[in-house]
């Protein structure tokens, strides 16, 4: 398949092109090539690309999964609205 | 030999190789792992002190070439202090008379210019704001990410997933560092490792007066741009940023003892949400994204300690930034490097930053800390 025509982070639109540049690039962890690319940094929070990226990522250096630097989770586990933190919900 | 791969250890290494001069950078984790990549991208030289005022305009100046050397996201889109206290107007009207004496052009704005710099705001609060047009803010993805490159790609070493261990020393002068990936010799060692700077010291016997207190921030999704500046509600201890990618990036002080462990709380989130909404109703509708804690490595007078340690010859410390250390990253590693090579900075506001300052009583003098 044409790098150039897969997307791998669909949340903040990055190809699979861009992820194999970054790794020719030198950048040979996930928690660096998150912040060069934002590929994660979208609203499922890496649900749904980290996964892969970290596949492609692995298969490129030859490192293991415990190597690369896999991000955590941060809270909330879902977008929430500001508005949930206000006592009433609706607070003027 | 630098430990420490932030922002502060980064730009030591660029500055030293700027004078001919390669190094090594250990970083237990990857570059950026510690504070920096924490941070809320602030850069000003508004402060009340001749020694932050001196390191911070020495930085803009920087921070603009760095934007073309590098291709770092930099930004003069300023700062704005909301004010709606008696006290604070009449306080920060003396701090901006003292700025303006030292070359910062901060000034005293009406409600009408408030909502100019940010047209959706709510201001019926407000008493007035203060506005520093020189600053800005800058991106410490690019800024890692960016000199990372460029110093591994002019021969010099970032070591990731190395951590020192034990500084060596003989008859007073430094041998090297003892790491996770062995022995490293150098004749100078640079600690630039924020709280964990004074673990390292512990074992030579030399206490450092830094505290980490923790500190609590969160980012919502992208919008579109809503305005520029970085806003601090000073009655609230609380600011908002919207970063270049257009999320808004929060943070608001809540109690914390130095040396707690830095946890998510409920209380922060209420707080800030509750400050943010007030002013910028429409922030209800938005999605908080993430939240995460770090944490200030703070001194008792608010400053850095920048310099060599008396009687150890080749040993520097570069830490203690008490929640500035991004924005004076440049500036600290011109100066450092200074150090190094030519034995005194060429900011001479600086000298009055080494460690020696707290052994002879000779503290910064600060009107307010700020933020
Ligand atoms: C929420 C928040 C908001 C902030 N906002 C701003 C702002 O707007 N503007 C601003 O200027 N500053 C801000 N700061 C402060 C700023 O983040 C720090 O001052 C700055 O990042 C310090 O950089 P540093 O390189 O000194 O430390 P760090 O980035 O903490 O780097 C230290 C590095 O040393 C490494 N390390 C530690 N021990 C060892 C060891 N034994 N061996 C090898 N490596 C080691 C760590 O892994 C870490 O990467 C903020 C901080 C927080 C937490
Ligand atoms: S798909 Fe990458 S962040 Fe959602």
């Amino acid at each position: 398949m044409d790098p150039e025509k897969v997307v791998v982070c669909r949340c903040e639109d990055v190809l699979l092109s861009d992820i194999l540049k970054a790794i020719e690039g030198g950048y040979r962890d996930l928690e660096s090539i998150k912040r060069l690319l934002r590929v994660g940094m979208g609203s499922c929070q890496g649900r749904h690309c980290l996964p892969i990226v970290a596949r492609v990522l692995a298969k490129a250096t030859g490192l293991r999964i415990d190597e690369l630097n896999y991000p955590p989770s941060r809270p909330p586990l879902m977008p929430i609205q500001i508005k949930c933190f206000l006592s009433d919900g609706n607070e003027e | 030999m630098i430990i420490g791969g932030g922002s502060t250890g980064l730009m030591i290494s660029y500055y030293l190789l700027k004078k001919g001069v390669k190094s090594v950078i250990a970083e237990r984790k990857y570059p950026g792992s510690g504070n920096t990549y924490k941070c809320a991208t602030g850069i000003r030289a508004s402060f009340t002190s001749r020694e932050h005022i001196a390191l911070m305009k020495r930085a803009i100046e920087l921070w603009s070439e760095l934007k073309d050397e590098l291709g770092v996201f930099y930004e003069r889109s300023g700062y704005l202090w909301l004010l709606s206290r008696e006290e604070d107007l009449r306080a920060f009207k003396t701090y901006v008379s003292f700025q303006n004496e030292h070359g910062v052009p901060t000034k005293v704005i009406d409600l009408s210019e408030v909502k100019r710099l940010a047209p959706t705001i709510v201001t019926k609060d407000l008493l007035a704001a203060v506005h520093d047009p020189l600053a800005g803010k800058a991106s410490p993805f690019d800024l890692v990410l960016q000199s990372w490159r460029f110093l591994v790609e002019k021969g010099c070493k970032v070591l990731m997933g190395v951590e020192a261990k034990k500084i060596l020393m003989s008859g007073g002068k430094v041998l090297g560092v003892e790491t996770s990936a062995g022995f490293i010799e150098s004749r100078a060692v640079v600690l630039a490792a924020a709280y964990d700077t004074v673990k390292m010291l512990k074992s030579l016997n030399i206490s450092v007066p830094i505290e980490p207190v923790p500190k609590h921030a969160f980012i919502t999704e992208a919008y579109r741009d809503l305005f520029k500046p970085l806003i601090i509600d000073w009655s609230t201890s609380s600011y908002v940023v919207q970063t270049h990618h257009g999320n808004f990036l929060v943070g608001s002080e809540i109690p914390e003892k130095p040396g707690d462990k830095p946890l998510s709380r409920l209380e922060f989130l209420r707080k800030a949400s509750k400050v943010w909404t007030k002013y910028f109703p429409w922030m209800k509708e938005a999605y908080l994204l993430r939240y995460w804690t770090g944490y200030y490595d703070t001194t008792p007078d608010h400053h850095p300690i920048i310099g060599p340690l008396d009687g150890l010859e080749g040993l520097y410390v570069a830490a203690g930034f008490s929640g500035h250390g991004f924005m004076m990253s440049p500036s600290v590693g011109e100066v450092m490097a200074d150090w190094i090579t030519e034995g005194r900075p060429k900011i001479l506001e600086a000298l009055n930053l080494s460690m020696s300052r707290f052994r002879e009583g000779r503290l910064v003098k600060e009107a307010a800390v700020f933020g």
